[in-house]
């Protein structure tokens, strides 16, 4: 009875073991999972019918704070490929939840690990990652997705990624992205022509989100509430912002929604700025599902913004 | 045993062959990143070739020797027009340069630390009262005011090659009476990357998975001390030397399966003498499961076993008050633990509440003297002993927790004697490397315990140098 009981135990998990081993790695759809909302929203225009895209943030979240939850490992253990920002943007989460996937297809370096940033010169690189500088990213700044030139690029890594795993589907993937990057170069022309009235406006954010959006629409980022990345404002530091802003005359205030609204709107209350709630990626706020409909609404939301003050 | 040698023999086979598969692969896929990369380069240097040559066809003829007529200067806008579209370009190719630069800095920096593993240092100080002496309340620290370095943690992680990731864990902790710090090596184990079938393999020394705290270091806890059921029943962290196997079920639901074998679990190691049998190794395992009740509510459950079918006892036999002495002959210990998390994704990094709870029960088997005297009449004994901590923790602010714990345990040797502890507690932390925990806990012990209740404050330091990776345990 008690080597029957153990054979058993032994057999159980070596039939488990076999079943994990001849599950067939994609069935009908290639299995993506994106990290953020953009990049899932992209992988679906790209992949159109042939992929089955899943994200684990949902939008609202910070993009450094997505929760690691167990239900992300089952589904990271069947996919194809993972799609990530890049720059260490997914620091907090991701490489415990790889690990945890037990996926051989999407660890650190293999063609489903596909890093968006490929190709993007980053901005602030910091000469230091001393945490005296805060929860500094060592490779620069993150937050591309936010210029959509750049987020061309990203679409042309989840491209040569998709067409590296099936290239039998070369016709598909590049009548899909082609036909989303004429849309979404009709609609640059149109944020270009509407950001006009942005140009040289200053404005301060929540977190260091928003480097590339201003340098694309040329703006003028003056600073962050946020004491560094990742660190709370001091009453000191935003003592000292609301000061510089009323010296510079910075009409701005944006806050990202998933942070508290206090202090931004304590801080556009002082400086007579006007507070704007911007998301950061699609599903940041109703109505931006897509990465087109987020960016209409930010461009949107800051030329309103700004025009309502003169 | 031969149906044992037969598992291991087919076991081998199938992970050998695993390997044989990846290696090749592993090799081309590097051999075709690099070759993306090297594409990256070129398509850089010919960017900057153009913004060069627009430049060259930009600038203003040289100045001739033959007198020219005056010029007409050109009107004012025209003039600020042409200068502003060179000095632009200029100004992007500037900018080129620079951002290039920054990328071949930030690749030089890599390429010198490149065989460097991530290195880390905690340091955990608790400053605290204590109402009673270490004689009335059975404390290895003194009572009054006791300024305790805990830890001084020196971590090291980094991969060893394609297959597997190496780390270690090295603390230096304050002896209470001497007050010198000896550094031993906490952890120090390799864990398998890409076995098949979705199995992780970990060797070597490290903290066995039993329930959710039992593996977790003492600056991590959610609170300032090891709950009184872990250190009664585990004796501290679940240190082992040994192997432990991962399997995360093949199914869409999660369900992580661990199962592992050492030579100890907990700080005590078994008395084995010359010669160590199969049945005094230590054998434990955990089943978890995790659900999301809502995508702002989820609720995470798990069961473990640990099993010492034989020991000649786990240091020094135990005095016991009446005289006898308890030699531990078998040991056995059950727990439950569930943890139900309220964290809003949207305000995930400033609110949240947890609600932590774990339930042990042990049942050893004690060889009993009565006497004391070694050599004198002995007889067997197991005793069934029940433990409890239960934790609510609410984050209010990214920087402010609040949280209160009830713990409860029963004596492993005579579950007469119990213990009753309340704590309530705050934890501030100003950043992710830099916490302060102020605790209050007042500890009851039974009449049977011989030891009286006692107050204690604590306030707790701690700190992180280097490389803060966000483990797994950690979620």
């Amino acid at each position: 009875m008690k080597s029957k009981s153990f054979r058993l135990l032994l057999i159980i998990p070596l039939v488990g073991m076999f079943c994990a081993g001849v599950m067939p790695a994609h069935a009908a759809k290639i299995r993506i999972v994106a990290t953020l909302t953009d990049l899932a929203d992209f992988a679906r225009a790209v992949g159109g019918d042939l992929a089955e895209v899943h994200s684990l943030a949902t939008g609202v979240e910070d993009t450094h704070g997505v929760p690691m939850k167990p239900s992300f490992v089952p589904m990271m253990n069947r996919v194809d490929l993972l799609i990530l920002v890049g720059f260490e943007c997914e620091h907090a989460f991701l490489p415990a939840l790889i690990e945890a996937s037990k996926n051989p297809r999407i660890q650190r370096g293999t063609p489903g690990y596909v890093d968006c940033s490929t190709g993007i010169i980053p901005h602030d690189v910091p000469k230091s990652t001393d945490h005296s500088a805060g929860d500094v990213h060592p490779y620069g700044n993150p937050h591309y997705m936010l210029d959509p030139m750049l987020a061309k690029t990203a679409i042309g890594n989840i491209y040569n990624a998709l067409l590296a795993f099936a290239p039998q589907y070369q016709a598909e993937f590049t009548r899909n992205r082609d036909a989303y990057l004429a849309k979404l170069d009709a609609k640059i022309a149109e944020w270009e022509k509407e950001a006009k009235s942005l140009k040289g406006v200053k404005f301060v954010s929540y977190h260091e989100h928003w480097p590339y959006f201003a340098a694309r629409f040329g703006m003028d980022y003056f600073g962050t509430i946020e004491l560094k990345p990742g660190i709370d404002p001091t009453a000191r530091h935003v003592e000292q912002l609301i000061a510089s802003m009323k010296a510079e005359h910075v009409p701005i205030v944006v806050r990202e929604p998933q942070f508290p609204e206090k202090v931004p709107k304590r801080i556009a209350q002082q400086t007579g700025a006007t507070m704007v709630t911007l998301p950061i990626m699609p599903g940041g706020v109703p109505g931006t599902e897509t990465y087109i409909k987020m960016m209409d609404y930010i461009i949107h939301t800051m030329v309103t913004a700004v025009q309502g003050r003169k | 045993m031969k149906t044992i040698l037969i598992s291991i023999i087919i076991f081998f086979v199938f992970y050998s062959s695993g390997f044989a598969q990846t290696l090749e692969e592993r090799i081309k896929i590097l051999e075709e990143t690099l070759k993306k990369q090297e594409e990256t380069i070129k398509e850089q240097q010919k960017l900057i070739e153009d913004l060069k040559a627009e430049i060259k066809q930009a600038k203003p003829p040289e100045q001739q020797t033959v007198a020219q007529p005056k010029e007409t200067p050109p009107p004012v806008g025209q003039e600020s027009e042409k200068k502003s579209t060179l000095e632009q370009v200029q100004e992007q190719v500037q900018q080129l340069k620079e951002e290039v630069g920054q990328v071949v800095e930030a690749q030089k920096k890599n390429i010198l630390s490149v065989f460097n593993p991530a290195i880390g240092l905690v340091g955990e100080s608790i400053l605290s009262y204590r109402s009673k002496g270490s004689k009335e309340t059975g404390s290895d620290r003194p009572g009054g005011f006791d300024f305790f370095q805990r830890s001084v943690e020196l971590n090291l992680t980094a991969s060893v090659d394609p297959f597997a990731r190496g780390y270690a864990v090295i603390n230096a902790s304050a002896d209470p009476i001497t007050g010198e710090a000896t550094a031993t090596v906490e952890e120090a184990a390799i864990q398998t990357t890409s076995l098949p079938w979705n199995l992780t393999l970990k060797g070597g020394r490290f903290f066995g998975e039993f329930g959710r705290l039992s593996y977790i270091h003492d600056h991590e806890l959610p609170f300032v001390n090891r709950p009184l059921a872990l250190d009664r029943y585990i004796g501290g962290e679940s240190k082992t030397d040994g192997v432990q196997l991962n399997f995360l079920l093949p199914i869409p639901h999660y369900v992580s399966l661990t199962a592992g074998v050492g030579d100890q679990f907990g700080d005590t190691p078994n008395n084995v003498g010359d010669f160590r049998h199969f049945k005094e190794l230590n054998f434990w395992g955990r089943s978890s499961t995790y659900f999301d009740l809502t995508p702002d509510i989820s609720l995470e459950t798990g069961v473990s076993g640990l099993f010492n079918p034989r020991t000649e006892g786990r240091g020094d036999p135990l005095v016991q008050p009446d005289g006898s002495t308890l030699t531990e002959r078998r040991r056995l210990l059950l727990g439950a633990d569930l943890v139900l998390r309220y964290q809003p994704l949207r305000n995930n990094q400033f609110r949240s509440l947890t609600w932590g709870t774990e339930l042990l029960y042990s049942n050893n088997n004690y060889l009993v003297n009565p006497s004391g005297i070694p050599g004198g009449a002995e007889f067997n004994h197991s005793v069934g002993s029940f433990g409890l901590y239960s934790y609510l923790a609410y984050k209010f602010h990214r920087q402010w927790t609040a949280g209160f714990l009830f713990e409860s345990v029963e004596n492993p040797q005579d579950n007469h004697v119990q213990t009753f502890a309340y704590s309530p507690y705050i934890t501030w932390a100003l950043s992710h490397w830099n916490q302060l925990r102020l605790q209050y806990t007042h500890t009851a012990n039974n009449a049977a315990t011989g030891l009286r209740d006692d107050d204690a404050i604590y306030l707790q330091w701690t700190w992180i140098i280097g490389s803060h990776s966000h483990g797994w345990q950690e979620r």
